[in-house]
């Protein structure tokens, strides 16, 4: 019943915030006309010229602004740029559930108004998940609506594969736990709520630019010290594979499954993509929800058992 | 059974206490004064007991539970300046927080908003409050579930006289009726003096005191100061002095001695050596004087 009592109140609170109905309506109302413009201007301008042979415009056009289409691109387009929108809205929540507890000094009485700290903690998290969980859901069917509504003005068919994009909406639903359990707990340590969401934003992207920088500007296997090291060490060949295990390459490898559908109906293949870009685009999704829960387990583990001990001013 | 108990109850920041040893027992429907100096340790205290830090040594136990419990679902707190959701209204706020609690009915939350005064305001968002509404607004919130033990930190801060009164009149009406618990902390023993009966003073974390407000007087010496004017006042000041009395000449011409109780039949002795006094008026010592001096024996300058 705790738990209940928590969700409850939470969702009350949160509710009341307007910027969270910015950041949902720009995913749900401005993403799919600014798709159906596109693919307007599109059927308008390039339709019918002499560019248009063997119809290429008409695939294209239903490649950007089909109901399938929108709903896939709305789903892809979560992971970029960098911060994604994903990431943004992840920050945002645990900014609501748990920064601003600090800013305004609430902890004291949210904690003597239901002194379960575990329940608490719990019903913030499921209450941000069942959040996440209406963005995804109302993204794919906004997508579907819009889609759906543009279909007599743009000759674009319903599209097929729903099934399958359901399926990567709900696991990229899922993989939104690890990504909220670790902004509720930079969000928990840290004073500032300015600083911890630029934190949760930022912090896995340059973490995993300044590898990638190394790895293209020097390489792990030229000799230096640091390499030496890592000889000695015998690591350097989990260095060479890390990217697998790398945070924003799995947390998206279920909004970035579609990319193959996308650029198929663009005309190209990126399924066979080789070289330095082919883990981003071609994850697989088992191996990323293995990592994903590992990175998950051991935030819940930091965030739970803090959050249980720690003194409350 | 004790609602609220501390035993050997300490709180410890690096090397410093701010909380040390503290015993005391409060009896259900007592409402007790918790009495100190700014950074004596009341709030460390009352956060402890709210659950909110955690002890470094001793317990607290909260209707004879070790506190963290779920009794703590039993209290309700306003512990220094109470905190709101600034873009909620009052209402909002007290909405929240009682679906946080559970177990409260909505007609409960208009209840406890028309006992504080507040059914006017409660539509209005809490940034625009002044601080008596904030004040008011966090009493109405300690007491939605209609809780046991009320845990109130320094209350009446912001509050006007007006305001004060109306506090402590509620208080008495919440304690009177409802049988609640009460340990109310403040550094002025004024605010609290119409309301307890029963005062725990506390220094530097350390217990001074704890017993009836009456009895704070009689312990600390029971002192009477008596202000004489005789026609001679200069031979009463030697007279005085020759005695062993402190006294002291004051502006307004009167000389002012304090006395002991194996002293008080001085005054004759003043007539038979010479003195032909005029006026003589007797003060007892305040309330607030006695709890001043206590803090003093304790070698905290005043």
């Amino acid at each position: 019943m705790a738990l209940w009592h928590v969700i409850e109140a939470e969702l009350f609170k949160v509710l009341r915030k307007r910027r969270l109905y910015v950041l949902f309506l720009l995913l749900w109302l401005a993403l799919p006309a600014l798709l159906i413009l596109i693919g307007f201007i599109i059927k308008n301008n390039v339709g019918d010229s002499f560019v248009d042979e063997g119809e290429m415009v008409s695939t294209a056009v239903q490649g950007i602004a089909s109901p399938i289409a929108i709903s896939r691109l709305s789903l892809f387009l979560l992971s970029f740029p960098q911060p994604s929108y994903f990431m943004i809205v992840v920050a945002l929540m645990a900014a609501l559930f748990m920064g601003e507890e600090r800013t305004h000094n609430m902890w004291k009485t949210i904690l003597t108004s239901q002194p379960n700290r575990l329940m608490v903690l719990l019903g913030k998290l499921i209450a941000a998940m069942l959040l996440m969980g209406i963005l995804l859901a109302g993204a794919c069917l906004s997508g579907m609506l819009f889609g759906t509504l543009a279909q007599s003005l743009l000759d674009t068919q319903f599209g097929e594969g729903w099934m399958e994009l359901l399926g990567f909406y709900a696991y990229q639903w899922l993989f939104a736990l690890p990504a909220l359990l670790f902004a509720f707990l930079i969000l928990w340590l840290f004073r500032n709520i300015a600083l911890g969401m630029v934190t949760v934003m930022f912090l896995p992207i340059f973490l995993e630019s300044l590898y990638t920088f190394y790895r293209l500007a020097v390489g792990f296997d030229r000799i230096n010290r640091f390499n030496a090291l890592l000889e000695v060490l015998q690591i350097q060949n989990t260095l060479k594979n890390l990217p697998k295990y790398f945070w924003t390459t799995n947390l998206f490898a279920p909004a970035r499954q579609p990319l193959a559908e996308i650029s198929k109906a663009m005309g190209e293949d990126f399924s066979e993509l080789q070289g330095p870009f082919s883990q981003f685009f071609n994850g697989n999704l088992q191996q990323a929800a293995i990592t994903l829960g590992v990175y998950g387990l051991v935030f819940a583990m930091i965030l739970f058992w803090n959050f249980r001990r720690k003194d409350v001013a | 059974m004790s609602a609220i108990e501390a035993s050997r109850l300490s709180k410890r920041y690096g090397r410093r206490f701010a909380v040390k040893d503290l015993n005391f027992k409060i009896g259900q429907g007592e409402i007790v004064g918790f009495l100190g100096p700014n950074g004596a340790g009341k709030t460390t205290t009352l956060r402890m007991l709210a659950g909110l830090i955690r002890p470094s040594q001793g317990e607290c136990r909260i209707l004879a539970r070790p506190s963290p419990s779920k009794e703590l679902r039993e209290v309700g707190t306003m512990i220094e300046e109470p905190s709101f959701y600034p873009y909620l209204t009052g209402k909002g706020n007290l909405n929240y927080a009682a679906k946080l609690h559970g177990g409260v009915k909505v007609s409960r939350i208009d209840e406890v908003l028309s006992f504080v005064h507040m059914e006017n305001a409660s539509h209005k968002k809490v940034k625009a409050y002044s601080q008596g509404m904030r004040q008011r607004l966090g009493l109405a919130r300690a007491l939605l579930w209609k809780p046991k033990i009320l845990l109130l930190d320094e209350p009446t801060n912001g509050l006007d006289p007006v305001g004060i009164a109306e506090f402590r009149e509620s208080l008495r009406q919440i304690a009177k009726e409802e049988g609640v618990t009460i340990l109310i902390s403040s550094h002025i023993l004024a605010e609290i003096e119409k309301l307890v009966s029963r005062v725990l003073v506390i220094e530097r974390g350390e217990l001074l005191y704890d017993g009836r407000l009456a009895d704070l007087t009689r312990q600390l010496g029971d002192k009477t100061s008596y202000r004489l004017l005789a026609t001679d006042q200069g031979a009463l000041e030697k007279v005085l002095s020759d005695l062993g009395f402190r006294a002291e000449l004051l502006n307004s011409g009167y000389i002012k001695v304090e006395v002991s109780s194996e002293q008080k039949g001085f005054l004759s002795g003043l007539a038979h050596v010479g003195i032909d006094l005029i006026e003589a008026s007797r003060e007892s010592e305040s309330l607030e004087g006695a709890y001043l001096r206590l803090l003093k024996e304790d070698g905290r300058p005043v």
